[in-house]
């Protein structure tokens, strides 16, 4: 078989992994809670009592729930798989590691993508908050989608069969994000220290994408935040894959 | 070519030895077997031989694939059947199948027409859409050997296959692997059931706390202790203080009471028959039954392993 053949062959296995996830997973409680209610009761939590419209609470609560939606798959189904014997099966087969991290991220990528409509509509049909530019918001939604779903699989490779013990550390990563990203307090709001944390946040980048969609205006250039949303999901594959490897033995 | 090559492969995890400096080869269509006790090593070798798990040194191929270093195309070659029935609860016996010959990437009609085939060769046909979830263990056992088999492998990796079964399910999977073999399959086969290794397998390796203690066939492993011929025999009566008394016959090495019977050790077999007889005559009891038997794969096996004298502080990695 040749490169290309193995690079199909690779593609086809990541996608049939991502179509298993989304037939076994998809709609177990946990994921469920985590995934999709999780966001929603934080974005009420914030929301109470705050002055900002809804064409900024709106971008928000996308970005927050693309972020914990995104980053709950992997984090339940992979331990669970561990404690079945069925992630032997996939570290088994003649693919490689790339294919199984591609296709684990996959199926966090496609539920978050899913759910993130919710909120899309929502702020739509009930608050009348209307899209300016359809681009940034495409594009924020699946790369921001993307990249969490790989930092969930990232945190999943911490060889474990208990889905609590990685949804603690991933909490521990995902709560701070969502006060140093921009989403409830404005990046020019933020201390002086806390300023340093926002470039190092991948939310940073993926709401400023969906705040420029229903506002007209971001933060950094829109390049930027397309840029960097690559960087950090190439940085999530490959400290994934390291991981995996250095952990399935 | 051989099927696999193994050489000096070793498996330490921090300071405990799991496999230690192991060298073996299988030949094309020969079945196999690995044999040792829980912890030996035998899950060990099977995850380093896969590429599942790395070795810390040696080297192994696959129909003259490194391992480690063209895992793709060695696992091209091979099917694999783990311990534990590894299959998904939630889909059914179909989606199972078709997801597993997806990662082989096999063509839609190829893998339908396989699929097919294999489920009603298991005889899971009529269950295919049903979720596994609610399959007995051997249904279950028997759909991990059809995902095992759905790449049509030229070798077949089989970690404790009929471990724990019902006996139609024991008997469909031996038939199978018989099926096999018969069309040149190769067939690596891990097991501590000793009668199970002693009829499938062409060779069998004594695999004990990481290293092998010996490899030949079933047969010539048993000529190796010629020691260990023994007499069968079943008493009309039970008696207390029998054992100790059958133990103090002359030529009696030991004694094994097995269910109603007790089996005498010994280098001189017709002279410990008479002595028998003579014993019950003088104890007004009845002989019911007398053999001889030969050394079993399990005296071998229990010989090379002192599996009787180990009982306490074994750490186990298998």
């Amino acid at each position: 078989m040749g490169r290309n053949g193995q690079l199909y062959a690779e593609l086809n296995a990541a996608w049939a992994i991502a179509k298993k996830d989304i037939a076994i997973y998809y709609f177990k409680p946990n994921i469920i809670v985590s995934g999709a209610l999780f966001p929603l009761f934080m974005f009420l939590a914030f929301a109470a009592g705050n002055s900002a419209g809804p064409s900024v609470m709106i971008p928000g609560l996308i970005a927050i729930t693309i972020l914990f939606s995104a980053s709950s798959i992997e984090p339940v189904s992979i331990p669970i798989e561990r404690r079945m014997k069925t992630f032997d099966r996939l570290v088994s087969a003649p693919i490689s590691l790339h294919a199984v991290v591609l296709g684990e991220s996959l199926s966090g990528f496609l539920y978050s993508t899913g759910i993130a409509f919710v909120p899309l509509i929502a702020g739509l049909l009930i608050f009348r908050t209307p899209v300016i530019s359809i681009a940034p918001l495409v594009a924020g939604i699946l790369l921001t989608s993307f990249c969490f779903a790989t930092m969930g699989t990232l945190f999943a490779a911490y060889p474990t069969e208990s889905p609590g013990d990685i949804m603690s550390m991933l909490n521990l990563v995902r709560l701070p994000l969502i006060f140093i990203s921009g989403v409830f307090i404005p990046i020019e709001s933020i201390p002086s220290i806390g300023k340093v944390a926002v470039y190092f946040s991948p939310l940073t980048y993926g709401n400023d994408l969906i705040q420029a969609a229903y506002n007209g205006h971001s933060h950094f250039s829109l390049l930027v935040d397309v840029a960097m949303l690559f960087i950090f999901i190439l940085i999530f594959q490959i400290f994934a894959n390291q991981l995996y490897k250095r952990w399935n033995e | 070519m051989n099927a696999i090559e193994v050489d000096h492969l070793s498996k330490h995890f921090g300071k405990l030895v799991a496999l230690n400096d192991i060298s073996f080869s299988v030949s094309e269509g020969e079945t196999f077997g690995f044999l040792g006790p829980n912890g030996a090593g035998k899950t060990t070798t099977i995850r380093l031989l896969t590429g599942i798990s790395p070795p810390t040194g040696g080297k192994a191929t696959i129909f003259g694939k490194d391992i480690v270093k063209e895992t793709t195309a060695a696992r091209k070659q091979m099917g694999i059947v783990h311990e534990t029935s590894n299959i998904y609860d939630d889909l059914s016996a179909w989606q199972n199948l078709m997801f597993t010959a997806e990662l082989y990437t096999i063509g839609k009609k190829e893998r339908e027409e396989r699929g097919k085939e294999l489920l009603e060769l298991f005889g899971l046909w009529e269950r295919r859409t049903d979720r596994v979830h609610g399959f007995s263990k051997g249904m279950k056992r028997r759909l991990t050997l059809a995902m095992g088999l759905i790449n049509n492998p030229r070798l077949l990796f089989l970690d404790e296959p009929t471990s724990g079964l019902d006996v139609q399910s024991n008997l469909i999977i031996r038939e199978v692997i018989r099926d096999l073999n018969s069309k040149g399959v190769t067939v690596f086969l891990t097991t501590h059931n000793i009668e199970e290794a002693n009829v499938a397998c062409d060779r069998v390796a004594i695999i004990n706390r990481g290293s092998i203690a010996a490899i030949d066939s079933p047969e010539r492993l048993k000529t190796t202790i010629q020691s260990a011929q023994s007499v069968e025999v079943a008493f009309g009566s039970a008696a207390t203080g029998r054992e100790r008394d059958l133990q103090q016959l002359p030529g009696v090495s030991e004694v094994r009471k097995e269910g109603d019977k007790f089996r005498l050790f010994t280098r001189n077999p017709s002279d410990v028959i008479a002595e028998v007889m003579e014993y019950a005559h003088l104890n007004n009891t009845r002989v019911l039954s007398i053999n001889t038997l030969g050394p079993s794969l399990e005296d071998v096996f229990i010989k090379l392993t002192g599996l009787e004298i180990r009982t306490k502080g074994v750490s186990t990695v298998d």
